[in-house]
């Protein structure tokens, strides 16, 4: 912990605080529209606000705010495993962002949904109603469950910030716990999102609708996860001019690559194995080719140089390619591939688009907000 | 034994008596009708019409058109996907053969909607706290030992309401007796695990046009909702084997760089 001292306030770490800057105000400016956005929308209902139909039954929040959102959220429970499961302990300062990205990165999906449930103020009914056969209902319990860890975890950092040490002992005594709680239900609701799938194939474009969706969104959450942790780190030491970890983040990248190539043996195998039309050039192939060669085999041949997992930039260009690929993933098999099923077109209205943003910019606030109170860099910690 | 409806196309003559029968049966208000390129009106089965005639007309090897009239609702699926994917358990499958829906279970999530194969279940998107609506297969006249609405108010029998094996004995026998007169096959006997609603057409859906108008021909046999159940069904053993090789890994790593620093110390 900090100093041994008993005063309970700790020293500002970063320069700027309290500053309002453009980005601030806009940041907030987007938390306000979308707050009037959202009202609108319990107002008036789904149907008035949305471009969503009986056609289109899930949109823009469900592609973006909830399958995205919790993929690129993976990197809780991929760094509590490295760190924890695999025991390799220099990543540690990689591990308490991450965590808080997780951590918003849920409640952004449960509010995401919030306003996507046609009946709001039921969101609890799964914990009472239950349908064991329903892959749906398991995901309602995993993301549940799983916001609870996170929310402990954020939880035990306020206490370190309290200077509770008491507290902070009995929650690391049984911190192991914790740690594997969260990788199996991260582990189940990361593929069991892909297993929604698995009920309508036929309405599916064939590159997607795989039998081996859930192992192969599990995997892309990872690939998400670990891209997020390298852009976080990045962009937050220039925000708040620190240094970024690149002691470390060249070898952490080095796994991401790894694990993108894991995916895309996978991807292609998949594809193989279920004798689906390969090399063909209308759209459905061309954005397949894109997500498959352009974000997941290309930033794995980028960090295979030394060069690129050495430098600042190369690592972003990477991450970002990497993490946008995964979000691309998420909408082809939720949108895209659902498309060329029927006549109707779908694209998002004001409301669905603001409340999206103004989710993410909430987000960064919050994040600015935890990282300014909490002991979450490593330079906080070793004292 | 569970109910079933025989739709026997051939004798439908697309007056829609079905689809007033239902209206008024479910209190369903009416909606303003507009032009179609086949008649056919409505142009949607949405969350105030559970049912409706398609129209479409077909052309004969003779080079003579011909009317066919199809009348879509709820399948009444044997094994529903709806009911393997709805989180809160709000959609179920009576044994008597409806399945039903249940207004204070349902939280509006929509994945019934996706799920479904047929593309049945609807919302009530103006609403502004939306509830799903679908045809009940009548389960309030069922239960009152009345037969359902649409069926009772067909006037050339092209809707039969009866136990399911017999009709679908009835099916294959004006199959048998008709020959070239039907397609061959029963739609819905054994179509994504079979369903209630068993459709005799004197040409396939896919000759007809409609099979992405709800009635797919590529669906199989097998039930979609299986495919969840089946995961489920992994999830106890998937959540047990992730959990003992994390506790086993984290104390066999945790021992071999306890041994690693040891040796490190020693030399």
């Amino acid at each position: 912990m900090t100093q041994s001292g008993t005063t309970p306030e700790l020293k500002r770490w970063y320069p700027g605080e309290g500053k309002v800057t453009p980005f601030r105000l806009a940041l907030y400016a987007l938390v306000m529209l979308g707050l009037i956005s959202g009202a609108i929308r319990l107002f008036f209902g789904l149907g008035a606000t949305t471009n969503l139909n009986d056609a289109y039954p899930w949109g823009l929040w469900i592609s973006f705010d909830v399958l995205a959102g919790v993929a690129l959220a993976g990197g809780g429970f991929t760094m509590a495993a490295t760190i924890y499961i695999f025991n390799l302990k220099k990543f540690e300062p990689l591990l308490r962002p991450a965590k808080i990205s997780a951590f918003l990165g849920y409640l952004m999906f449960v509010i995401g949904l919030f306003f996507d449930l046609g009946q709001p103020w039921r969101i609890w009914h799964p914990m009472i109603m239950w349908n064991p056969n329903s892959v749906l209902f398991e995901v309602a319990w995993c993301v549940m469950l799983y916001t609870t860890v996170l929310g402990i975890d954020i939880f035990i950092m306020a206490l370190e910030r309290w200077q509770k040490h008491d507290w902070v002992k009995f929650f690391r005594d049984i911190y192991l716990v914790l740690v594997v709680a969260g990788v199996i239900l991260s582990t189940l609701h990361q593929s069991s999102l892909g297993a929604l799938y698995l009920l309508l194939p036929e309405k599916m474009s064939d590159l997607w609708a795989s039998r081996a969706i859930g192992p192969l969104f599990f995997t892309s959450a990872v690939i998400g996860g670990m891209s997020m942790i390298i852009l976080e780190s990045i962009i937050s030491a220039w925000a708040y001019k620190r240094k970024p970890e690149m002691d470390i983040l060249p070898s952490f990248a080095k796994g991401l690559g790894l694990v993108l190539l894991v995916y895309f043996a996978m991807k292609v195998t998949d594809l193989y194995a279920r004798g689906a039309t390969v090399w063909s050039l209308d759209a459905p192939h061309l954005a397949f080719y894109f997500e498959l060669f352009g974000c997941v085999a290309f930033p794995a041949l980028l960090l295979y140089f030394h060069e690129v997992r050495n430098s600042q930039k190369g690592l972003l260009w990477a991450a970002g390619i990497a993490a946008f690929g995964v979000v691309f993933n998420r909408f082809n098999v939720s949108l895209t591939s659902y498309g060329g099923y029927r006549t109707f077109s779908y694209f998002p209205s004001l409301v669905e688009i603001i409340i999206t943003l103004s989710l993410i910019a909430g987000g960064i606030l919050i994040f600015d907000f935890l990282t300014k109170n909490l002991p979450v860099y490593k330079s906080e910690l070793a004292e | 034994m569970s109910k079933a409806v025989l739709i026997d196309t051939s004798k439908c003559i697309g007056c829609r008596a079905c689809q007033v029968a239902c209206k008024s049966w479910n209190d369903l208000p009416g909606k303003s009708t507009t032009f179609s390129d086949t008649w056919e009106n409505p142009k949607f089965l949405d969350s105030h019409n559970y049912t409706r005639v398609l129209f479409r007309e077909i052309s004969q090897p003779g080079g003579d058109l011909k009317w066919q009239f199809i009348k879509r609702q709820c399948m009444h699926c044997l094994t529903p996907a709806c009911a393997s994917a709805c989180p809160v358990g709000a959609l179920i499958r009576l044994p008597e053969g409806p399945v039903v829906y249940n207004d204070d279970k349902c939280i509006g999530c929509r994945y019934c909607m996706m799920a479904c194969p047929f593309q049945i279940p609807k919302f009530e998107w103006e609403s502004a706290v939306p509830l799903i609506r679908k045809c009940t297969f009548c389960a309030d006249r069922q239960a009152m030992g009345q037969e359902p609405a649409c069926t009772s108010s067909c006037p050339t029998d092209a809707l039969l309401f009866g136990e399911r094996d017999k009709l679908l004995k009835e099916a294959h026998r004006r199959i048998g007796a008709h020959p070239g007169k039907y397609y061959p096959e029963v739609y819905g006997e054994r179509t994504g695990g079979g369903a209630s609603m068993l459709y005799l057409t004197t040409a396939s859906f896919d000759n007809i046009g409609i099979n992405h108008l709800g009635f797919r021909t590529d669906l199989g046999d097998y039930p979609h909702g299986l495919y969840g159940r089946e995961w489920m069904s992994k999830v106890p053993w998937v959540a047990l084997t992730v959990g003992s090789l994390a506790v086993g890994l984290h104390y066999l790593n945790k021992r071999r760089a306890q041994v690693q620093s040891q040796e490190h110390k020693e030399e």
